[in-house]
Order: C-alpha cells, then structure tokens, then sequence
C-alpha cells in the first residue's frame, strides 16, 4: 500500500506540475507576444483587435472540441489546463495573424479550416499535428516578414522586377520597371508612430511564440495525464486483486479511445462497470467456444483444416502473471 | 501531536504532509500564472508613444521670430536683423558681408565668385559662424542661401566641369549641416530651417549628378547618398532624429530615398522647388 501511494503521488505530482509550468510558460509567451518596440525604444501593446480575433478562433477551436468528443472538465487542474490551452491558442492565433487588412482575413481562413474545424486525433487526443504546428510557424515567419518589410519603410511582400522595362535606362519608365505584391500599409500592421523596431521586437515574438506552443504541448499532454492518474484512483478504490484485474481488463492505453476522459466520477464508474462486464462476458465466450472446441477431436477431419482445429485445441491458456 | 492523529486516523502523515504541500503549491502556481494570463491581456493596451506635434515655443529672452523667412525669396527684407544675433568681434564683418553677398548683381558662377577675394572671406565666415552660437550659425544658413540664390549653379553647356557649381554649393551645405543637422532637430530656431536645408542639399547634388549634357556624374551622387543616409539614418532601422523631423515633412522624398532605384533624390529634387521655386541655380531667370 505504502509503495503504491508514494508511486501514486509522485505521478499527480508529475502531471499537475506539467499543467501548472505549462501554464506559466503560457503566461510568459503571452506577454512576448502582447508587445512590441518602437524605434525610440518605447514598448507597446500589439493591439487588442488582433487578439479578439485570436481568442474568437481559439473559441471556435475550443467548442467544435467540446462537442465533438463531449468532454469538460472535472477538477480544479483539468479547468486550469483547459483555460491555459484556450489562452496559448488564443495568444499564438493572435501572435501570427497579420494585424488587418487582406492578409489577416486570408489567415483567418486558412486557420479556420485547419485549426478550428480540426478533429483531435482519437487514439492520441492531440489537438494540433505536427503539420498544424508547422503553418503557424510559417504564418509567424510571414508576420515576421512583413514587419521586417515595414520597419525598413517597404511597403510590400515583395518587389519583382519586370525583366525588360527594368533594364531601360529611362526615368519615365520608372513607375513601370517593377509590381509591387502584397501591399500594405503601418496602419495594417498596427505599427507605433515612431515606427517598430525589428529585431528585438522580432526576438520577443519567436520566444513568445515558442514558449506558447510549449506550454500549450505541455499542458495537453498532462491534462491527459491527470485524467488518467483520475480514473486510475477511481479504479483504486475497489480491493485491489479486483483493481489489479480491472485494469489488466480495461488498460490504460485504452481510456482515453474508449471516452474515459471527463466524464464525472458516477458516469466514470458506471462506464467501467459497464466495460468490466461486457469485456467479462465477451471472455466468458471465448472461453466456453474453447472448451466446446474440444469435441472437434472426434470429428477432426484431417488435413490443413485438422491441423489447424487440432493447434486450437492443443493450446494451453496462459499461466497467470504472464 | 499531528503525526499522532494521523495515526490515530489511519492515514499515512508523510503523504497527507504531501498532499497539504502539493496542493499549496498548486495554488501559488495557478495564481502566479493566472497572474501572468492577466498580464499577458494588460500589456496588449499599453498605448505606443506619441509622436508630439512641434508647438510654438514661448521664449522669454529676445529670439528669431519666423526663421523660415530668412531663407526665402524675401529674406533680403529681413536680412539687417541678423546683425544683432552675430558676436561682437565679428560684427562689422558680417555686417559688411551680409551687405556685399545680400546685393551681389551680376549672377556670377558660384564657383567663381567664392574663389574671388570677397568669396574667400565669406568662406572663412561663414567657418566661423558654424563654430559660434546657433543664431550665429542661422546667420551662417541665411548667407549661403542667398549664395544661392544670387550666384549662378545650374550647370553651363560649355563648361568642362559642369557640376562644379552645383557641387561647391552643395559643399556649403553639406558642412553646416553636418555642424549643424542633428543638433537641430528638436531646436525650435534651427528644426524647420535644417529640414529644408536637406532638401535644398539633395536637390543641388541632384544638379550636380545630371550636370553633363550626355550621362552623369557619380561623383556628387555618391557622396550625397552617403552623406544623406548618415544624417539621416535611413541607412538603418533606426533614424536620427534630424531624419524623422523629416520624413513627417517630407515622407515621399524619404521614402523614395530609401526604396532605392536609380533617381534617388529626386524627392528631394521636387520637394526642394516646391519650398524654394526661386532657387534655380539661375539667380530666379
């Protein structure tokens, strides 16, 4: 029992710790993410129309989740993880949206149809794949971009030159020698009057960004934790040869796919009692087809289908512990 | 005592212990992040700082009023004034020379006329201004726009260095404003005049750059590209502050500057003329 408990509390401690520096990392990122600098120094808010955008998105994100799998959270921890992911959603949707114009309503929907109406993965529960994960990083990198274009007073994505025109060497042709693409303007960007000063409000947003998506990681992957260490204490309360056999019935790895996860403490113990008995029954079954089978010996017709009915048969169960 | 009770309760003390500590620190870490998500929201409205509008500054003391019209078309009018703001040691000579470049007839090149015996002297003036107090050195500023204006700059047809009128004008400028330009920026005497002055500056080297009748002169170009980029420093992502005084006054021909391209001062070019559309290098023919 003692050693049980000590290995009990060391995994709740692994998993509420998990939520809770996942939280605090997201705290941090979110602040990085809020702010910027201008060319005199001075720091200010990136605004908070980006970051209703993000927390709307975020929302969405949140409720197509909730309905889909028809989770809540149970106690105090799993509410603080459920809050910490809605917030790092919502400060890095925001952190890599561009700030208004075209550019930002074409991200929106980009991140609507991959992030928002995104099913989580069911064996896994992730919420965001590797390849979701990638787009925000390349949608930052295009922020990043055009905040560099305009701290550098260009006001486009880029400039291409018209192959010919750009060689002649007369000055009436100047308006025409190159396109413009993409251009915006400092008010889209929601730049400071003074103008932004990118490389360090550059490092602020890709720590910010990082330290995010960490905690976002982080918390998810604990919260997971601690609704199983949930379901394991549930399982806990029985005497323990029925426990230990409850959980060789119904394993861990399978509580999260079989729709354990936030469920209340009365439907917990209700669905697992409902599994103890159908997965008991579907043994029981098993087990009489087995013993039936050995009538098979009388009437083994011989040959590939003889042998295989003989095998069955012949097969032992195996020994108990192993 | 407690270790006791425990017992008495059947509990293990070491994990209740544990558990009392754990859930303590539980709630210190969602408060300090729920703190930290709070923050995260605050610092989003931090306002950016205001660029401040120039105000009329209220001088107690004697001061220039309305510099701008020392550098005009009228700015003979109003030339005597300036007598009062030069030291007293150099007082008759500038007066003298204030007297001679302010009614110079005639429209000899500037070139020429500042290599003469009058032109020399008003050289090593205008040297010594530039090291005085900044009325001094608006004094200086006054007399090399009328330079400017009284001497001829526009490049000859036949000339065998055709941008050297342009470029020893140019030249005038270029020191008082590497004296003078950054210095400034937030001066309420000096501030408008030095932005024109920039203007003025990439306007004469822009003459000076398309001088001959067939290509150009890289020469002036390049040194007013240099030159420019660092007074201004719109080389960097950071400017000086004599280079956001003025790109809020002359954001087109900055932002033309700094685009790059072939013609890069002509925003200065045009924005030059438009504040002094008698400057034409032809003493206003």
């Amino acid at each position: 029992m003692s050693a049980s408990s000590e290995h009990s509390a060391a995994s709740e401690h692994s998993a509420s710790v998990g939520i809770l520096f996942g939280g605090i990392l997201v705290g941090v990122g979110g602040i990085l993410l809020g702010v910027q600098i201008d060319q005199n120094g001075s720091w200010s808010g990136t605004g908070w129309a980006s970051f209703a955008l993000g927390a709307l998105l975020a929302l969405g994100a949140a409720l197509v989740r909730t309905k889909s799998q028809g989770r809540l959270p149970r106690d105090t921890l799993s509410i603080f993880a459920a809050v910490t992911a809605f917030l790092a959603l919502a400060f890095v949707l925001a952190g890599v949206l561009a700030p208004g114009g075209p550019w930002m309503f074409f991200e929106m929907f980009l991140i609507v149809a991959v992030v928002v109406f995104r099913k989580p993965n069911a064996e896994s529960g992730r919420w965001m794949s590797f390849g979701v994960l990638g787009m925000l990083a390349a949608m930052l990198l295009f922020r990043l971009w055009i905040a560099y274009q305009g701290s550098e007073n260009r006001w486009q994505v880029m400039s291409v030159d018209i192959p010919i025109l750009s060689s002649l060497p007369f000055e009436f042709l100047a308006p025409i020698r190159s396109v413009a693409l993409g251009s915006f303007t400092p008010h889209e960007l929601g730049f400071p009057p003074a103008g932004l000063s990118f490389a360090p409000t550059m490092a602020l947003w890709a720590i910010g960004f990082a330290l995010c998506i960490a905690g976002f990681v982080l918390a998810q992957t604990s919260a997971r934790e601690h609704e199983n260490d949930r379901i394991h204490a549930l399982i806990r309360t029985l005497p323990a040869p029925v426990a230990n056999f409850v959980e060789r019935l119904i394993p861990e790895d399978e509580w999260h796919e079989l729709g354990l996860h936030g469920l209340p403490e009365r439907r917990l113990a209700k669905r697992i009692e409902a599994l103890v008995a159908s997965r008991m029954s579907r043994q029981k079954e098993l087990q009489s087809a087995l013993d039936q089978s050995k009538l098979l010996t009388m009437t083994n017709p011989g040959g590939f289908a003889g042998g295989v009915y003989q095998a069955i048969v012949d097969s032992k169960p195996p020994e108990a512990g192993t | 005592m407690a270790v006791g009770l425990h017992r008495a309760l059947g509990e293990n003390p070491r994990v209740s212990e544990t558990t009392t500590g754990a859930r303590n620190r539980n709630t210190v870490a969602i408060l300090v992040a729920s703190v930290l998500f709070v923050g995260a929201l605050v610092v989003r409205g931090i306002p950016p700082a205001r660029t401040v509008a120039p105000e009329d500054v209220v001088e107690d003391a004697p001061h220039i009023v309305e510099p701008m019209q020392f550098l005009g078309a009228g700015a003979k009018l109003r030339a005597g004034e300036l007598d009062a703001w030069v030291a007293a040691d150099r007082k008759a000579r500038f007066k003298a020379l204030r007297d001679l470049v302010y009614h110079l007839d005639g429209c000899p090149g500037t070139h020429a006329w500042l290599d003469s015996v009058d032109g020399q002297r008003l050289e090593r003036m205008l040297g010594e201004l530039r090291t005085g107090k900044r009325e001094e050195a608006f004094a200086a500023l006054a007399l090399i726009y009328q330079i400017a204006r009284a001497t001829e700059w526009k490049p000859g047809l036949m000339a065998s260095t055709p941008q050297a009128n342009a470029e020893r004008l140019g030249g005038l400028l270029q020191d008082w404003l590497r004296t003078w330009g950054e210095r400034s920026a937030k001066d309420p005497l000096l501030a408008e005049p030095a932005a024109a002055t920039a203007m003025l500056y990439g306007r004469v080297m822009r003459v000076a750059w398309r001088a001959p009748i067939v290509g150009t002169v890289d020469a002036p170009y390049k040194r007013a590209r240099t030159f420019l980029n660092e007074l201004l420093g719109t080389d960097r992502s950071k400017r000086t502050a004599l280079g956001e005084l003025v790109q809020s006054k002359n954001g087109a021909a900055i932002d033309r500057f700094v685009a790059g391209g072939d013609d890069l001062l002509r925003g200065f070019d045009s924005d030059a003329l438009t504040l002094f559309p008698d400057l034409n290098g032809t003493c206003g023919q």
